[in-house]
C-alpha cells in the first residue's frame, strides 16, 4: 500500500473514533526494519533481517485510554481496532480531562550521513567479524563476540487535533564483548558505539581498537580483587553517573509518577535536592545520541527538560495526559516500545552537566575511594527515593593513585543524600546508549551520561 | 486450514532447495488492563500475527521475520531471508530440529475462559483488586492472551501448539510518615488469579515496608529467599550454568560437572513440562519433543538443557516468553527451561524463621539477579526482615545483601513447602548460609 493510502486509513480511523464518541483520538503506524549480524569466536552466529510493525489506535474517553491494534493497513482491520479502542476507553467517571496536543506536520527523514539502506550487507557482516577477530589477542579470551545491528523505524501519526506527521529514526550499534577465563574465574568486558547516526558510526570507528580493548580489559579483570563494602567515596565514570541520573532522579521525575503521587519528588519543584554543582537534563534533541527522537509517540516534538539546576529541582517530563493533569505543556516524553505497546512517560537522553575538574585531577585529589568502570544495569525506586546501580568493575584509589582493579559491585543509597554529597565533577561529559524498561517491561531506547562525579554512597559486591 | 497454517506451509514450500529450512508462525490475541494511581487507566485489545523463516546451506544461513500484514507478507519474509543468505559467510554446518513422537501428554495449558475474555471481565478483576487492597495501587496490570503457533521444517517437523497465558504484575503503596511499597506477580496459564489474596499481600507488604529502617553496619548471616526473589536469582545463575549454549562455548562454570555434586544434597531440580506452566508444551518452539528431565538430583548435576543449535536437543529451544505473547515470532530460539521445578521441603516460612539464629528474610530486592558467569551478587534490599534467635526483630531497607549463588546452592540450610511459579521456574522459599549484609 502506498504511503498516501496508508495515511488515508489512519485519518479514517481517527474520524471513526471521534464519531463513536472519543474526546481525543490518534492513529499511529510503525514499521521497524532491523538488520543484524552476530559472530562468536570467528563464526557467524546470527544473520537476520526483519520487518515488523503495526497500527495502534488510541481513544481518550475523558479519563481513560482505550487501545486497539492491527497488524496491517487493511481498512476493515484498522476500523475494527478503532472501534475496540473506543469501547475500551468508556468510563463513567465524572472527571473529564481535555488534552492539549501539539499539531505536528510534515515528513521528516533521519539526519544521517550514510543511510544503512545504502550499505551492502557484506560490509555490515565484516564489521561484526572485525570486532570479533580483534579480540583474539590471548588464549585466555574464551569467547569473542562481535555484533552489528541497525534499526530503521518509520512512524506516521494522525490525530484529532490536526496532526498529520511522519518521521524516520535510524539507530546503529556495534559491540565487542570478551569473556576471559583463567581456569578459576571468568570475567567479561564490552565496548562499542551506539547512535542515531547512520553507518558512518561504523566507518568512523576504530573497530580493531574497540575489539582489542574489550579483550585486554576482560583479562585485566581476571586479576581483580573483591570490591570493598561500606559507605565510601565513589568516583563514578560517565556511564555510572548516567545510570545514577537515570535511576536515582530520572524515573522519579516522570510525570505519571507525579500525578499519582508515587514519586519522592512529588511537590519538589524549587526544593534543594543536590549539591550546587549538580545540573541535570533529559534532552531528546541531542544530535546523534541513542535516545534522541524527533517526535515522541504522541507526535509532540522532543525537547530539553531541565530537571535540576545547580542543585534546585526544576520539573518533570510529560506526556499529553500527565501535562494536562498538572496544567503544563507536554515535553515530548510520551513513548511506547512499539506499535503494540502503550504510551507513557519515558526518558530520552538523561545526563548530568559538566564540572570543571579533569578526570586525573579528580583521582589525584581522592585519598581513599573506588573508581567505577562501566555499568551493568540499575533499578529505580521512586517510592523510597533510593536506587541500585550495578558496576561492571572498578579500581581502588588510595592517596590519589589507582591501586588495583576490583570485581563487579553495586552502589546504593538515598538519592538526595548522594547527590548532595557530590563535591567534584569532570569537564568531560559522555553519553552511552541502552534500553530502559519501566517497571519490568516496555523497553525503549535511551542514553544516559554525565561527567566523572565524586560522591559518598554504599558499596558492596559478592565474592 | 487457518491463515497461520497456510502461511507456514507456503513459506516452507518457498524455501525448497535449501539444505535446511524452517518456518514458524504465531497468532496471538492479547487483552490487558492497567491500573495507574488506583484507577483503571488503560484497556487494550491487541492482535498479532507473525512469521519467521530460517534456512541454511551447509554453513551459510539466512533468517527473516515479518508481521503478517497482508497477502505479500510471506513472500516478503522469504525474499529478505534469501537476500541475507546470499551474503552469509561459511560457518559450522547448521541443522534444525529432527521430527519425533510426543513423549508426554498434553500439559493442559489452554483455558477457554481466556479466549472469551472481554474488557468488562478485565475491568471487574482490576476493580476487585482495587477494592480488596486497602492501600493505594500506583501501578498494576493484568494481561491475558491466547497463542496459537505452528512450526514446520525440511527435516519433517510439523507441529502445532496452543496455549493461554495469564500474567499479572501489581504494586501497592502505603502513605505514612515514610511511604512503603509492595509488589506481587502472577504467572500462569489459567484465569485463576487469586485477586483478594494478592490485594491482602500487597497491603501487608506496603505497611511493613513503610516501617523499614536503613541497616547500619556489616554482618554475616543466613538469607531466606521467598519464591518471588529466589526464582530470578536461580535462573540467572543455575539457569545459565545448565544452558547448553553456555556449555558449548565454555562459559558455564558447570561445563565439566555432569555427574558431580554442584549443590547441597537436599537440592533437586526437574524441568517438568508435563504440568500447566507458562511454557509447558508437548513440543518446543523448534518442534523437538519435550520431556520431563531431572537437572539436579540430590545435589548432583544430571544434564544440561539444549536446543538444536547446541545439538542433541533436549526440547528446550524456545521463542515464547513466560510473561508476554507479543513478538515471539521475531525471536530466534534460545535455550530455556520449560518449567524448572525445585523440589519443595516440608517447612512453613514461619518454621524456617524459628530455626534461624541470625538471618534476613528478603521480602523484596530492587532487582533479584546474580552474575551469570560468576554467580556473584550485591543486591539492594528494599524490604527485609532481620531475624535474631528465631524471631523477626526489625524491618530493614537501603542496604546491600552480598554473596555468590553458586556457593549458596551448596550451602542450603532449609527448604520450604510453599512451591510457587515465577516465570519458567517454580521454587519454594529456601534458606542459605554465608551471605553478608552491609549498610551505612
Amino acid at each position: 500500500m502506498r504511503a498516501e493510502e496508508a495515511q488515508d486509513v489512519l485519518h479514517q480511523a481517527v474520524d471513526r473514533m471521534r464519531d463513536l464518541g472519543a474526546v481525543f483520538a490518534d492513529a499511529r503506524s510503525q514499521t521497524v526494519r532491523v538488520a543484524g549480524a552476530t559472530t562468536i569466536n570467528g563464526n557467524l552466529k546470527q544473520l537476520v533481517e526483519k520487518s515488523t510493525g503495526g497500527v495502534c489506535l488510541r481513544a481518550w474517553g475523558g479519563s481513560r485510554w482505550g487501545y486497539g491494534t492491527a497488524t496491517s493497513f487493511d481498512r476493515d482491520a484498522v476500523l475494527r481496532a478503532a472501534e475496540e479502542a473506543v469501547s475500551n476507553s468508556r468510563d463513567d467517571s465524572a472527571v473529564r480531562l481535555d488534552l492539549e496536543p501539539a499539531v505536528s506536520r510534515g515528513d521528516h527523514r533521519a539526519d544521517v550521513r550514510v543511510h544503512p539502506d545504502s550499505v551492502d550487507l557484506d560490509e555490515k557482516i565484516q564489521a561484526a567479524l572485525d570486532l570479533d577477530r580483534a579480540q583474539a589477542i590471548d588464549d585466555r579470551v574464551i569467547n569473542r563476540t562481535g555484533a552489528y545491528s541497525e534499526e530503521v523505524k518509520t512512524n506516521a501519526l494522525v490525530n484529532s487535533a490536526g496532526s498529520d506527521v511522519s518521521w524516520e529514526e535510524v539507530r546503529t550499534i556495534c559491540r565487542a564483548m570478551s569473556i576471559a577465563a583463567d581456569g578459576q574465574r571468568m570475567e567479561q568486558y564490552y565496548d562499542g558505539p551506539d547512535s542515531t547516526r547512520g553507518f558512518e558510526v561504523v566507518r568512523d570507528a576504530d573497530l580493531e581498537e574497540i575489539g582489542r580493548n574489550a579483550a585486554r580489559e576482560a583479562i585485566v579483570t581476571l586479576s581483580a580483587d573483591r570490591a570493598p563494602s561500606g559507605n565510601m567515596t565513589v568516583i563514578s565514570d560517565p556511564m555510572v553517573s548516567g545510570l545514577l541520573a537515570h535511576e536515582a532522579m530520572g524515573h522519579a521525575s516522570e510525570g505519571d509518577e507525579i500525578t499519582k503521587r508515587r514519586s519522592f519528588l512529588t511537590d519538589a519543584v524549587g526544593r534543594k535536592v543536590a549539591s550546587d554543582l549538580i545540573t541535570m537534563y533529559d534532552d531528546g534533541t541531542v544530535p546523534g545520541a541513542h535516545g534522541s527522537i524527533r517526535f515522541d509517540d504522541e507526535g509532540t516534538p522532543a525537547s530539553k527538560v531541565t530537571i535540576i539546576d545547580h542543585g534546585v529541582y526544576q520539573g518533570y517530563m510529560h506526556s499529553l495526559e500527565t501535562a494536562s493533569r498538572l496544567g503544563v505543556h507536554p515535553t515530548g516524553n510520551g513513548r511506547a516500545e512499539n506499535a503494540g505497546k502503550r504510551v507513557w512517560v519515558r526518558m530520552t537522553n538523561t545526563f548530568f552537566g559538566p564540572g570543571d575538574w579533569d578526570r586525573d585531577e579528580l583521582i589525584a585529589d581522592t585519598k581513599e575511594g573506588i573508581l567505577c568502570d562501566k555499568m551493568l544495569n540499575g533499578m529505580e525506586d521512586p517510592v523510597g527515593g533510593c536506587f541500585e546501580a550495578k558496576c561492571l568493575r572498578g579500581y581502588l584509589v588510595r592517596n590519589g593513585e589507582i591501586v588495583k582493579p576490583v570485581q563487579s559491585f553495586t552502589l546504593t543509597g538515598k538519592s538526595i543524600d548522594i547527590l548532595s554529597s557530590v563535591d567534584a565533577l569532570s569537564k568531560e561529559v559522555l553519553l552511552d546508549g541502552g534500553m530502559c524498561g519501566k517497571g519490568i517491561e516496555d523497553w525503549v531506547r535511551v542514553s544516559t551520561g554525565g561527567p566523572y562525579m565524586r560522591a559518598r554512597m554504599i558499596v558492596g559486591g559478592g565474592q | 486450514m487457518s491463515d497461520l497454517e497456510v502461511n507456514v506451509e507456503s513459506a516452507l514450500r518457498a524455501l525448497e532447495g535449501y539444505g535446511q529450512a524452517e518456518a514458524y508462525g504465531l497468532e496471538s490475541v492479547i487483552h490487558t488492563v492497567y491500573v495507574d494511581g488506583t484507577r483503571i487507566s488503560n484497556i487494550e485489545t491487541k492482535r498479532e500475527s507473525g512469521l519467521m523463516v530460517r534456512m541454511a546451506d551447509g554453513g551459510r544461513q539466512g533468517k527473516s521475520s515479518v508481521t503478517i500484514g497482508g497477502d505479500s507478507s510471506v513472500k516478503e519474509c522469504v525474499r529478505m531471508a534469501e537476500a541475507v543468505i546470499r551474503h552469509s559467510p561459511e560457518g559450522p554446518a547448521v541443522r534444525y530440529a529432527e521430527p519425533g513422537s510426543a513423549r508426554i501428554s498434553d500439559p493442559g495449558v489452554w483455558d477457554g475462559r481466556v479466549e472469551d475474555v472481554t474488557p468488562d471481565v478485565l475491568r471487574e478483576m482490576a476493580q476487585r483488586l482495587i477494592d480488596s487492597c486497602g492501600v493505594d495501587i500506583p501501578r498494576a496490570q493484568i494481561r491475558v492472551s491466547t497463542n496459537v503457533s505452528r512450526v514446520m521444517n525440511s527435516n519433517g517437523v510439523d507441529v502445532g501448539h496452543r496455549s493461554t497465558l495469564v500474567y499479572g504484575h501489581f504494586t501497592s503503596m502505603f502513605r505514612g510518615e515514610q511511604p512503603g511499597e509492595g509488589v506481587e506477580t502472577f504467572h500462569g496459564t489459567h484465569l485463576d488469579i487469586p485477586i483478594e489474596d494478592i490485594g491482602a499481600s500487597l497491603a501487608r507488604q506496603a505497611r511493613d515496608s513503610a516501617s523499614a529502617k536503613g541497616f547500619e553496619g556489616h554482618e554475616s548471616l543466613s538469607m531466606i529467599l521467598p519464591p518471588g526473589q529466589l526464582g530470578d536469582m536461580l535462573m540467572s545463575s543455575v539457569g545459565a550454568a545448565v544452558n547448553g549454549e553456555n556449555v558449548k562455548y565454555g562459559r558455564s562454570l558447570w561445563k565439566d560437572s555432569v555427574g558431580q555434586e554442584v549443590a547441597s544434597d537436599c537440592v533437586s531440580m526437574t524441568d517438568d513440562p508435563t504440568v500447566p506452566a507458562p511454557l509447558s508444551c508437548v513440543f518446543d518452539d523448534e518442534g523437538t519433543p519435550a520431556c520431563r528431565k531431572p537437572v539436579i538430583e540430590g545435589g548432583v548435576l544430571r544434564t544440561f538443557l539444549r536446543d538444536s543449535f547446541c545439538g542433541d536437543s533436549t526440547g528446550n529451544g524456545m521463542r515464547r516468553s513466560s510473561v508476554e505473547a507479543m513478538g515471539a515470532y521475531e525471536r530466534t530460539p534460545i535455550v530455556k527451561p520449560l518449567n524448572l521445578v525445585v523440589s519443595p521441603g516440608n517447612l512453613t516460612r514461619e518454621r524456617m524463621i524459628e530455626q534461624t539464629d541470625r538471618g534476613i528474610l528478603v521480602e523484596r530486592f530492587a532487582n533479584p539477579e546474580a552474575d551469570e558467569l560468576s554467580g556473584r551478587f550485591g543486591l539492594n534490599v528494599r524490604c527485609g526482615y532481620l531475624i535474631r534467635n528465631g524471631e523477626v526483630v526489625g524491618v530493614v531497607n537501603n542496604s546491600l545483601l552480598m554473596g555468590n549463588m553458586f556457593d549458596a546452592i551448596r550451602s542450603v540450610e532449609m527448604i520450604g513447602s510453599d512451591l510457587t511459579q515465577t516465570g519458567v521456574i517454580s521454587t519454594p522459599t529456601m534458606s542459605f548460609s554465608g551471605a553478608e549484609l552491609v549498610g551505612n
